[in-house]
């Protein structure tokens, strides 16, 4: 199982912090997610930071990037500050 | 002249004298405002050698063209003086109310020299400008500050600049508090403020600042505040959460600075989050002058009633930065430091750092006596600490000089986690190297707002780079965003805006306030010019590339213990003569002949 945890205004869309799911790709997760939450797509089409084990999948394999049991998937909705 | 009010007030506090001056229009459009303006006059008035304290040196609030008007945050202003803590330029930003009110009274720019005998404040009134006496508000903190100069004043339209007891006392780590809660919090700027026994400035204005084409100001401002609404950050994630919707997301990424840099990641991060703020302590939304984002919190805590805050960096370098997981002494810990007068991020970095060398045995209980140990984690530290650093009492003394000062004293700079002396942020550069390139050679030392690399790098905006590439690509774009910077903060918007903007709308509101018609290059160019002069009042000041442009040892030489980011330590070698070579700079980080002349700056230097 992968291990996700949500953040910001995906906190209250999930209504939870943390979950836990069977996937072996972050493309197939995110099915799996918006497929239980539809209102997740929508709040994530603007963008969305996705880190598998606090590294961004924009510089792993994106989508295609690959999970194996205990990773841990964060996923947040485009967020700034400083 | 458009969008400027075309007067300089000068105030000399030895003489008693007060100036009006004419604003020339060739100084702001190779300067444009704000910082790079004050800084021009910084430099062309004093000596960059001379001690910040005394009466020599300058204190400057200047606003920029877009401050007072409605662009979208054209609430912004710049203190610039020469900092106590960094011996270089210091220019502190701030919002609130403050900036746009001393533009209604019909000055750009307001320059304070000498020192008065006692203490005083400064009263204006549009035209009318006094200086007065403030031996009754010495020693208060400024919440009673602001409340007492509002009723003297006698309307409450007015806003307040001031300083808290750390100010006065000529702490290193003082700030100048507007609207009681909005700092211009670095490099200790209200020490300088303190050093010339001016405990406050009161301004209240009624003019209006005028536009070359008022409609197409309009027609623009309208497009960028609807960008800024439609974008998630601005209109989504800053609004619900502020700031400190950063905590979980920087954690995360294994870059959140934990016990002065030991480490990257907090275990309790999620407790100080911004979404724990709001579920706990948030009361409302405070937006600064004409904000359309309203990152600000409006904050409540039974033991203080209501405050404001606190921010990202403030949470982290009260919290994590001193293995401090409890938000609620946080939240207490923000609202003194803002009633003292004190900047949270070097105030928590100078405990960190006193709390590495505490716990490796090189400070001694006994030399702090009774007072609390000071360990991390030890949430006790912090309110006992911070109101002593402000009064300098006890050892509070030895931390009001700051982490580098102290830890130097004690023969182990290496544990101030700071750069030219000043307190680095929350960003822990292991896990970005184009934002390492930012602290070293950010011209007033540690800081994370002088090109924003954590957006980029981390955030995804505007484009997706690399965290740990070191490539020219990356070097280029620290220019570009030291730049662009350099000019939002010129104009007088806050710097949140460039999650919804690019340079292109920046050029636009300028263009259709000022009626320059410059290029987007142009302007770009005129931010360049502004890092140019500030590297230059550096040099003269005795600024030293080499040895000054350069990181903590920790964060070069001792690998990230855990986390995403393990093993990874910052590749400035690697990195920074690329930096210095698109500056146009020689291999050594000294400008040339060439860049300055481009620049027309080389009269200077």
């Amino acid at each position: 199982m992968v291990r996700v945890r949500v953040f910001a205004t995906l906190r209250s869309i999930v209504g939870k912090n943390e979950l836990e799911l069977q996937a072996s790709t972050v493309g197939e997760l995110l099915e799996k997610l918006y497929s239980e939450y539809p209102k997740m797509k929508k709040e994530l089409e603007k963008g969305a930071i996705i880190l598998v084990n606090g590294k961004n999948i924009e510089h792993l394999g994106k989508l295609n990037t690959k999970l194996k049991d205990e990773d841990v998937v964060s996923i947040f909705p485009p967020v700034g500050g400083g | 002249m458009f969008g400027y009010m075309g007067k300089i007030l000068r105030v000399n506090l030895t003489k008693e004298e007060i100036k009006v001056e004419e604003l020339k229009e060739e100084d702001v459009k190779e300067f444009i405002g704000g910082r790079g303006l004050g800084t021009k006059f910084l430099l062309e008035e004093i000596d960059p050698k001379v001690d910040p304290f005394s009466p020599e040196n300058k204190l400057i609030f200047a606003t920029g063209p877009l401050t007072g008007t409605t662009a979208p945050t054209g609430g912004r202003y710049m203190v610039v003086t020469k900092s106590p803590l960094t011996g270089f330029i210091a220019s502190s930003n701030s919002g609130g109310f403050f900036g746009p009110e001393l533009k209604f009274a019909g000055y750009d720019l307001l320059i304070i020299e000498g020192k008065a005998e006692h203490p005083v404040y400064i009263s204006i009134k549009d035209e009318d400008v006094e200086i007065k006496d403030a031996s009754h508000l010495w020693g208060k903190r400024v919440g009673e500050t602001t409340d007492k100069l509002l009723e003297e004043f006698g309307d409450k339209k007015a806003r307040v600049a001031c300083i808290g007891p750390a100010g006065e006392k000529l702490v290193r780590l003082a700030n100048i508090m507007n609207d009681k809660h909005r700092a211009a919090g670095r490099s200790g700027v209200g020490a300088v403020m303190g050093s010339k026994n001016l405990k406050a400035i009161v301004v209240r204005g009624t003019k209006k600042v005028e536009l070359a084409d008022k409609e197409k100001f309009m027609s623009v401002v309208k497009e960028k505040i609807k960008k800024i609404k439609e974008n998630p950050v601005t209109g989504g994630g800053l609004p619900n959460y502020g700031t400190a919707v950063l905590v979980n997301i920087i954690n995360e990424n294994g870059l959140y600075p934990t016990h002065n840099f030991q480490t990257g990641v907090f275990k309790y991060a999620y407790e100080q989050s911004g979404e724990a703020l709001a579920a706990k302590y948030l009361v409302r939304n405070h937006p600064c002058f004409a904000c359309p984002i309203g990152c600000g919190r409006v904050s409540y805590h039974p033991a203080i009633g209501i405050t404001e805050g606190p921010e990202y960096e403030s949470i982290w370098a009260l919290g994590a930065s001193c293995g401090i997981n409890d938000l609620a002494s946080i939240v207490i810990a923000n609202h003194l430091c803002d009633e003292f007068g004190l900047d949270t991020i070097s105030t928590g970095g100078t405990l960190a750092a006193a709390m590495e060398l505490y716990e490796k045995g090189i400070i001694k209980q006994e030399e702090l006596g009774d007072a609390p140990p000071l360990r991390f984690g030890n949430s006790e530290v912090l309110h006992y600490y911070i109101e002593k650093i402000a009064k300098r009492e006890g050892f509070g003394d030895k931390l009001a000089e700051g982490s580098y000062r102290l830890a130097e004293s004690y023969g182990h700079p290496e544990y101030s986690m700071s750069v030219k002396k000043q307190e680095l942020p929350a960003y822990d550069p292991r896990g970005a190297e184009g934002h390492g390139v930012t602290y070293a050679t950010s011209n007033r030392g540690g800081c994370h707002v002088r090109g924003y690399m954590i957006s980029p790098e981390i955030l995804g905006v505007p484009v997706k780079l690399d965290p740990h590439d070191v490539s020219e690509e990356k070097a280029k774009w620290v220019k570009i965003f030291q730049d662009l910077t350099a000019v939002i903060d010129s104009s007088g918007l806050c710097l949140f805006t460039s999650f919804a903007l690019g340079a292109d709308d920046y050029a636009e509101m300028l263009n259709a306030a000022t009626g320059f018609e410059f290029t987007t290059d142009e302007w770009l160019k005129a931010g360049e010019r502004v890092w140019n002069i500030e590297r230059i009042f550096n040099l003269k000041a005795g600024l030293v590339p080499e040895k000054d442009d350069t990181l903590p040892k920790r964060l070069l030489e001792e690998p990230m213990p855990e986390g995403p980011n393990k093993g990874h330590v910052v590749k400035l070698h690697e990195i920074l003569p690329k930096y210095y070579k698109l500056r146009g700079w020689d291999e050594k980080g000294y400008p040339t002949e060439e860049k300055l002349k481009e620049l027309g700056l080389d009269r200077y230097y």
